[in-house]
């Protein structure tokens, strides 16, 4: 028995290929996350909720360090926590050999709680407290230093501590991206970065033996990294030549695209996005044409997104539906942009849980949030729904659940398959106690 | 000056025997005094054409190789066999000597457009025309057939034809001479030495069975075309396998026809028949095998045949010098989707191609598959499988959405790239517009080109990838193998994986590179340590040789040549005795310029690993089954260290060259620099 549904007319478009894909198979369908059913997870526990796929994100890792490592001898990964912090993903990072990348002192404690040695945590980042950064250096961590402010600070504390303090600089320049992120770190072209150095080398106490970039977000254009590389290396070999310096490493940050669908960009990621392999051909070719010293330096990549994107699944079930004035179906789901922070920027890839009978209309996803922005997708094409039908939204690995907000609804669990489809609770979903929790109600109020 | 006319002088000698060898050509001038007629007409000969050749300015370079003077020397002692040294008969050496080089040069010239040698045919052809004016001017000479020998020995008939066969090779029919030449070839290649003794004894039962009479067929004054024809053939020309046995043998055979046919005929006009039977014999076999490019061919002679065969087995085994080879043209772990002769496309002229998917779970896609993007080889790059020059490229196909094919344009989007060997590498069903090369450009092995597509007749998103004779889109395809592919953690050189199997490129380090890239003139020194304790230094250099060839040599003069290709480095010869560099070659044969942690075999030839009287049987052996002689050992990259039985070598980080490297109780350290 089929519920009633009101007449409306739609145009029924016969192209072999629109925007929409091809008509003939038009419906994306994921019945299962390495092996598990969706229906299964979202009973088990709870809709919506978050599900990370640890055979996708070892699949990323493997297939981007050997991208590097098979053109690079010396390459190290660091874990960008602010993409993912979650305990058990950055644990699954280090456990593939992943170092930390942190860029504030609350990073550094997760870090520093999840057993990483302050080596082997990069701290970057504008703002780094005297007294946490005191703590960095005395633990020995790789500290990027991002303003002049910052190595006053660090001079101060090499006295306190008496020691000198190895440290790297961030620089910033430009690769002919838009927008230049020119924010971080010490501009390279107007001689800042050169400057920053020689005064830090008059100092005399703290030791420059690295140099930082991170040009911006979503490159989809491997030729920026190669004019970043060079840029590096071109300060690297002159800092090397006039002060004597020995840079043991260059951190060429992140910003690797992932496979995601960005707003007003028509094609396919697997057509715009560049392969792991232009990313590393072009940092390690101009490494090694630039190179001007004996030694060619570590490498340190410091990708978040391109590594835990596309291992990100969000389940959300279909609450109920509605039909708009303008003949657009409206389905309410039970996740929105409060747990898709990215929705901004890309458009998702949304599956059906089964193949749906009946032809495709222009439909609109909404979340359960009491806002009008809180939309999913605002023209998908779908077939008719029904209510609790679960759809997978993808990739939502980065930035979504560390950015998830605990706004009108509690946050939903986070799940792990491991890669013998067995399922483990990285987070359980909020509930009253966690929201509450630190907050006090003074006691006037209730007299 | 004079070193060089020593050594043209000497060398003359020493390649009757097919040997190079001035030390052999010196004995052998002593040898030939066993009848000074022979010896003084034949050092006549060689400077009478010495001396032309000087006269008309043909430069050294010629001479030195050798077969210009021989035959002069040839038809000198021709002539000193049949007078007896007059003022006027060695006038009318020096004649008949200049003549022969002239022919020489003029057959050598005609014959090696088609490959074929000279052999000893201008001889041959001068002697007969020698002989038959002789018969002219009776008067001029005083006594005719001068056979006198200063001395022989004498032995049972059975023995004594063999080696006065030997001596006839030089006008010497004699014990001593065949003994003398028979110790010759046996210090410098047990091979030639056999076949050379089968060859003649099996010429002799042939021809006894032929005319009835072991004896007479023992005294055959033609018996040694026997001998030089299983040397030109099993020892020199071609290699000497058990296949290359029995043509000799068959070769044998004719040799024996057609001396007796021509000595018939010859005798008629009282010339005698020579060397005639062997240069046709061998002449018209080389000519066949070498132009149908015979694998048993040997391309490249070296000083023996057993140098030759180890070049030849070691260039096989080792380097698969007979195929054509290039790399793959992707980065990671793909899988062969349809190989050669495959079932659906790779046919008839098209038939040697690959097809590459990627596969998880033995699925090439996720979900259904009804999306492009759901291919897991969609939009990954292709890198250049060579190094060579973009000659062709079509970029403006639309991918095919997943069900449908374009049948109009096949090949979909494609670049053609012309190796540098000359040959013409085909990549199909390019993504539209991801090609980021130009017509023109000239590539790099592993440089990313393109991103793979669904382009032309192709049902999902592969790479298709094929060697071709032309660079025309669709012309005949070649057979090749992949230089290199990594399966289950092992590098497989030289062959092509198997349908659905999954296997990994093998990308080029450049730092790695870098590291194994040794500059003439650099001095690496070691300090020795024996258990431990240090106990010399090593000092070894970088050279080069007039062939442009590499090498490290030491204080003692030993050589280990080596060469750094795009994907590898490796020793291929070792000159010298017991020493480090010998123990290097085996411990690092060969180094794939790779990070990646992987294990692989190399072939050693025994004579390499074993102990010199061992190697003697091992190069027999190696004549009658290869596998004796190219043994496979197993080598593990791990780490900027190469580990096997034999010991490690290990790399420094940052420097060039070999840190260290350790083999039973001794340790090279190299020195670090002040």
């Amino acid at each position: 028995m089929k519920n009633y549904e009101k007449p409306s007319i739609n145009k029924v478009d016969f192209a072999m290929a629109s925007k929409y894909g091809s008509p003939l198979k038009s419906q994306k369908i994921r019945k299962e996350i390495d092996g598990v059913s969706v229906h299964e997870l979202t009973q088990k526990y709870g809709s919506p909720v978050f599900v990370f796929s640890q055979r996708k994100i070892e699949e990323a890792y493997h297939k981007l360090h050997d991208a590097f490592s098979s053109r690079y001898t010396n390459v190290q990964f660091g874990w960008s926590y602010k993409t993912n912090y979650l305990n058990g993903i950055c644990q699954i990072f280090h456990n593939l050999g992943s170092c930390a990348e942190v860029v504030s002192e609350f990073e550094y404690q997760k870090a520093r709680n999840l057993g990483i040695e302050g080596k082997d945590i990069i701290f970057n980042g504008p703002y780094k407290p005297y007294k946490h950064l005191k703590i960095a250096a005395q633990e020995g961590a790789k500290i990027h230093i991002d303003h002049l402010f910052e190595l006053n600070d660090l001079e101060k504390i090499a006295v306190e501590l008496d020691m000198t303090i190895p440290v790297a600089i961030r620089i910033n320049m430009d690769t002919g991206i838009y927008p230049q992120w020119s924010r971080f770190g010490f501009n390279y072209e107007n001689g800042d970065a050169y400057s920053a150095v020689k005064r830090l080398i008059d100092g005399g106490k703290l030791k420059l033996t690295g140099i930082h970039a991170h040009i911006g977000t979503f490159m989809l254009d491997a030729n920026a990294y190669k004019l970043a590389t060079q840029k590096i290396m071109y300060l690297k070999a002159s800092v090397e030549a006039d002060f004597g310096c020995d840079i043991d490493y260059i951190d060429l940050g992140g910003g690797f695209a992932s496979k995601s669908y960005l707003k007003g960009i028509y094609q396919s990621p697997e057509v715009v996005v560049p392969t792991v392999d232009d990313y590393a051909n072009a940092i390690t070719s101009a490494i090694y044409e630039n190179n001007k010293s004996e030694k060619l330096p570590l490498l340190i990549m410091e990708t978040g997104r391109h590594l835990i994107d596309e291992a990100g699944f969000l389940l959300t079930s279909v609450a109920g539906y509605k039909r708009f004035p303008d003949g657009k179906k409206g389905y309410i789901m039970d996740a929105g942009v409060n747990l898709l922070y990215t929705s901004t920027w890309y458009n998702f890839v949304i599956e059906l849980d089964k193949h749906y009978e009946g032809l495709n209309e222009p439909s609109m996803l909404n979340g359960p949030l009491c806002m009008n922005i809180d939309i999913i997708e605002e023209n998908i094409s779908l077939p008719s729904l029904d209510r609790g039908s679960v759809l997978t939204i993808s990739p939502v690995g980065a930035y979504n659940n560390t950015q998830a907000m605990q706004f009108i609804r509690y946050r939903p669990a986070t799940v792990l398959i491991d890669k013998d489809s067995n399922v483990h609770i990285l987070k359980e979903a909020d509930n009253l106690d966690a929201v509450n929790y630190g907050e006090k109600l003074p006691s006037y109020l209730l007299d | 000056m004079l070193k060089s006319t020593v050594k043209i002088f000497l060398r003359a000698y020493s390649s009757l025997l097919f040997l190079d060898s001035v030390y052999v050509g010196a004995i052998l001038v002593a040898l030939t005094f066993l009848n000074y007629s022979v010896a003084i007409s034949g050092i006549v000969a060689i400077i009478s054409a010495m001396l032309f050749a000087h006269l008309v300015n043909v430069k050294d370079e010629y001479l030195l190789k050798g077969f210009y003077v021989y035959n002069s020397l040839l038809a000198g002692m021709g002539v000193g066999y049949l007078f007896t040294p007059t003022p006027l008969s060695l006038l009318f050496v020096m004649i008949l000597s200049i003549f022969t080089f002239l022919l020489s040069f003029m057959f050598n010239r005609v014959m090696g457009a088609y490959g074929i040698p000279t052999l000893s045919l201008p001889f041959a052809v001068v002697t007969i025309f020698s002989y038959l004016a002789s018969l002219k001017y009776s008067t001029l000479f005083s006594s005719l057939i001068n056979k006198a020998m200063i001395f022989d020995i004498d032995m049972p008939l059975i023995i004594s034809s063999l080696f006065k066969a030997f001596g006839t090779i030089f006008f010497l029919p004699n014990n001593i001479a065949g003994i003398v030449i028979l110790l010759i070839l046996l210090f410098h290649s047990r091979i030639m030495f056999l076949v050379s003794i089968t060859g003649f004894y099996f010429g002799v039962t042939i021809h006894s069975l032929l005319i009835g009479s072991f004896a007479q067929a023992l005294n055959d004054v033609y018996a040694f075309n026997y001998i030089i024809t299983a040397i030109a053939l099993c020892g020199v020309f071609l290699l000497p396998t058990f296949r290359n046995f029995i043509i000799t043998l068959i070769a044998i055979i004719i040799t024996v026809i057609l001396s007796d046919a021509m000595s018939i005929f010859f005798n008629y006009y009282a010339i005698t028949v020579f060397t005639i039977p062997f240069n046709l014999t061998v002449t018209s076999f080389i000519f066949m095998l070498y132009l149908v490019g015979y694998k048993g061919f040997n391309y490249y002679p070296l000083q023996t045949p057993e140098a030759s065969l180890s070049n030849y087995l070691s260039n096989i085994y080792r380097f698969a010098s007979n195929k054509i080879k290039i790399s793959l043209p992707f980065s990671g772990t793909w899988n062969v989707y349809q190989g050669f002769d495959g079932t659906w496309t790779h046919k008839g002229a098209w038939k040697f191609a690959y097809d590459f998917v990627i596969k998880k779970d033995g699925k090439t896609f996720d979900n259904d598959g009804h999306y492009l993007e759901d291919y897991y080889c969609y939009g990954e790059s292709i890198l250049a499988p060579v190094n060579g020059y973009i000659v062709a490229c079509k970029h403006d196909l639309l991918d095919n959405q997943i069900g449908t094919v374009d049948k109009v344009n096949n090949w979909g989007n494609y670049i053609i790239i012309k190796t540098d060997y000359g040959l013409f590498v085909e990549i199909s069903h390019i993504m539209q517009y991801s090609i980021t090369v130009n017509v023109g450009d000239y590539i790099q092995l592993n440089s990313i080109i393109a991103k793979c597509g669904n382009s032309g007749y192709s049902p999902q998103p592969h790479i298709h990838i094929q060697v071709q004779k032309f660079a025309v889109l669709g012309s005949q395809t070649l057979e090749f193998c992949f230089s290199e592919f990594i399966k289950d953690n092992k590098i497989i050189f030289n062959n092509l994986p198997l349908l659905n199997e999954d296997i990994k490129s093998m990308i080029i380090n450049p730092a790695f590179a870098e590291k194994l890239s040794f500059a003439l003139d650099e001095v690496y020194i070691y300090d020795v340590y024996k258990d431990n304790t240090l106990i010399s230094k090593y000092k070894i250099v970088v050279k080069m040789n007039d062939f442009g060839e590499f090498y490290f040599e030491d204080e003692m003069k030993n050589k280990l040549y080596f060469h750094t290709s795009i994907n590898q480095f490796y020793y291929y010869k070792y000159i010298g005795t017991k020493s480090y560099l010998k123990n290097m070659y085996q411990i690092s044969p060969k180094i794939p310029l790779s990070t990646t942690k992987v294990t692989y075999g190399d072939y050693l030839s025994d004579d390499l690993v074993q102990s010199n009287y061992k190697k003697l049987f091992a190069q027999i052996l190696a004549t009658i089954n290869q596998n004796f002689y190219m043994k496979k050992y197993n080598y593990i990259l791990d780490n900027n260290m190469i580990k096997s039985n034999f010991g490690i070598a290990e790399f420094d980080l940052y420097k060039k060259g070999f840190k260290e490297i350790t083999f039973n109780n001794i340790t090279l350290r190299i020195q670090i620099e002040k």
